[in-house]
């Protein structure tokens, strides 16, 4: 069983430098008109380059390109398609950070593509796998008013979303993407719909062509849907453990049926785990996983962190698996 | 029965009492002030001459608009819970965090136990209320927000750091009250972001209420409120003041289900619109509430803080509550 180190998302977009904060002035001077889309452009692929780095001195063997260019994991994607319309700004499960909300008004149509040329930008930047993120059909459709008739359940909803996705799967795959995560944080705040994710997965898996496909839940306690997690055709299970302190414990008598990526360090808080500690518990966990691998990872997107937590949070990743005493 | 306790308190509050929820604007002379402080242009004595003449000039405003139960203002903060992060020990200022789009924080720590020294919010009470006879509420943030919105390296847990964040925060409370403040404010706008911590938000503000004798009030807004209502009741406040009219009334009918037990602050203006609603909007939202609520249960005020509009919205906001007050009570 092998451990490998990935990046959960999201990575700060911001740090103590000046260099770090030339996206932020940037899109300040951009939304004065001060600056051209070419020189917002500029800014964005400096600090993707900059977080690739930061993944690569980290150790890391799976990046992702920090999710720079999202405005927020709803409306970066929901904002590309046809039939929305994006509105105010709604609190993000419990981060105290803020998205925009879309508006269904007619029938949910792809446009152009979500994020492929996000992702091929981000393979120019490092020999190492770059993991494609996307915030899933149920957690789309959970943050949606539906004021297209059609779209007032919320199976429907999913549905249409999940369309526009199966797309996008299918792009990344035929561009190289070894890995897909897909987001459902919604799942954890509403288990009764979870028939409404499985059939979303469903489908969305028959797209995924020699892609993995990797379900990231957080913000939540999984553990009451973790068997029927790992009933769904999925790749790889992406877990929080910070949110349940017997999460272990359950995994460890459970088993797991496919790879799991292992969300132990916590993303949301700077304060560094114990690598001894978590070392301790991966190696009980990864006797009773099926697979030839699992990932470590953050427990959600690191962008919650201020820059130098977040950094320090992937060097302690690879601490972790330094104290390992199963196989690495 | 708290118009026994605020009768009790020396305060008799007419029908549909107006109060603001905390925050105002700050003038465009304070907000440069600010800046030049932050660049040492000028000094600390001057920066607190420039918060004084604000605080003046909105309780001058309050006065003459006619609102029962005034706020300072909040000219002296920048925000809610860095307010008191800057002034407690046992927090450091952490890095910058995105709020959203290109806005940015810097996100308190709690490096070590969290300890109360001396009067944060005082000085600033005693000022504002010497300026009218009206009450002047006092305003904290309460425990299980300040937690929420800090990372913490020194507790072992949420509920451990919610618990001596509240002890620190009773202290303040304990000191307000002895400067003769009557009313005191505890704002938890985190208090719905995770329901099934409910009981741990009311375990901390009966640490910081508890035996003591004040007209408690706790704020909150923009939450999944179907969620925590009717359970977050057991709050031990007098008052709960919510934001009410950016969500079309919506929690009336939680309080259909199940009737609310305590006095409201109903947030009958949008803090979040730039619009100023008419009397006779604000007049149909309260006689909306009193479908469902008593009348001697009903204060008035807008949903949220002000410190996002403009001076003029702020007060056309706060004028046309208090016509509707008068038109009501007529
Ligand atoms: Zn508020």
């Amino acid at each position: 069983m092998k451990l490998l180190l990935a990046n959960h998302s999201s990575y700060p977009r911001i740090g103590g430098t000046r260099e770090l904060q030339q996206l932020r002035r940037t899109i300040a001077a951009w939304e004065r008109k001060e600056a051209n889309d070419e020189t917002l452009h500029a800014a964005q692929n400096a600090l993707v380059h900059a977080a690739i780095k930061e993944q690569e001195e980290a150790g890391l063997d799976v990046l992702t390109d920090g999710l720079i260019r999202w405005y927020d994991p709803i409306s970066h994607l929901a904002g590309k398609m046809d039939g929305i319309e994006i509105s105010g700004l709604l609190r993000f499960f419990d981060t105290n950070s803020y998205f925009r909300q879309p508006v269904a008004k007619a029938e949910i149509q792809a446009k152009n593509g979500l994020t492929v040329s996000e992702f091929e930008f981000a393979t120019t930047a490092t020999q190492k796998p770059v993991k494609a993120v996307l915030t899933g059909p149920y957690t789309l459709a959970r943050h949606t008013i539906a004021e297209h008739a059609p779209y007032k359940e919320i199976g429907p909803l999913t549905h249409a979303y999940a369309e526009v996705l199966a797309k996008e799967i299918s792009a990344l795959a035929a561009r190289g993407c070894q890995i897909i995560q897909l987001d459902e944080p919604a799942i954890l705040k509403h288990r009764a719909d979870f028939p409404v994710l499985q059939r979303a997965v469903q489908f969305l898996s028959r797209h995924k062509g020699k892609a993995m496909l990797s379900l990231a839940v957080y913000f939540g306690d999984p553990q009451p849907l973790y068997e029927r997690l790992q009933e769904l055709p999925i790749d790889m299970l992406a877990l929080d453990f910070t949110y349940n302190p017997k999460l272990v414990e359950r995994v460890v008598a459970l088993g797991a049926q496919k790879p799991l990526a292992l969300g132990l360090v916590d993303g949301r808080n700077t304060r560094l785990e114990d690598a001894a500690k978590l070392a301790h518990l991966i190696d009980r966990i990864l006797l009773r996983v099926k697979g030839e691998f699992c990932h470590l990872q953050p427990s959600c997107g690191l962008e919650y962190l201020p820059r130098d937590r977040a950094a320090a949070k992937l060097k302690l990743l690879q601490q972790v698996r330094a104290h390992l005493k199963g196989s690495k | 029965m708290s118009r026994e306790k605020l009768l009790q308190l020396g305060l008799d509050l007419p029908l549909f009492p107006v109060t603001a929820v905390g925050s105002f604007p700050k003038p465009d002379y304070l907000l440069q002030g600010r800046s030049d402080f932050r660049k040492h242009k000028i000094t600390a004595d001057q920066l607190h001459k420039l918060e004084e003449r604000a605080t003046t000039f909105w309780i001058e405003q309050q006065e003459e608009l006619g609102l029962d139960v005034l706020v300072d203002g909040e000219m002296y903060r920048g925000d809610m819970v860095a307010y008191f992060a800057e002034n407690l020990p046992g927090f450091e200022q952490g890095g910058l965090v995105r709020s959203y789009g290109n806005r940015y924080y810097h996100k308190p720590i709690i490096t070590g136990a969290v300890e109360w020294t001396r009067p944060m919010t005082v000085d600033w009470w005693k000022f504002a209320q010497n300026l009218t006879q009206k009450p002047v509420k006092g305003m904290l943030t309460g425990p299980y927000t300040i937690m929420d919105w800090s990372f913490n390296e020194h507790y072992p847990d949420r509920r451990a750091t919610c618990l001596a964040l509240a002890w620190v925060i009773r202290r303040e409370v304990e000191a307000l009250i002895e400067a003769g403040c009557k009313i005191i404010q505890v704002d938890e706008p985190a208090m719905s972001v995770r329901p099934e911590e409910l009981p741990v938000l009311i375990e901390g503000l009966q640490a910081v209420t508890q035996g003591l004798s004040a007209y408690f009030i706790t704020h909150a807004c923009y939450g999944a409120f179907e969620h925590i209502y009717p359970d977050m009741l057991k709050a031990p406040v007098d008052n709960f003041d919510l934001e009410m009219s950016n969500s079309d009334l919506d929690m009336l009918d939680l309080f259909r289900k199940n009737p609310f037990t305590k006095d409201i602050s109903f947030g009958v203006t949008d803090s979040h619109s730039h619009k100023i609603e008419d009397v006779a909007t604000v007049r149909r939202r309260v006689e909306q509430a009193l479908t469902v609520l008593p009348k001697e249960q009903i204060w008035l005020d807008p949903d949220c803080g002000l410190k996002t509009r403009s001076v003029e919205e702020s007060i056309g906001k706060l004028r046309v509550i208090v016509e509707a007050a008068k038109s009501l009570r007529s």
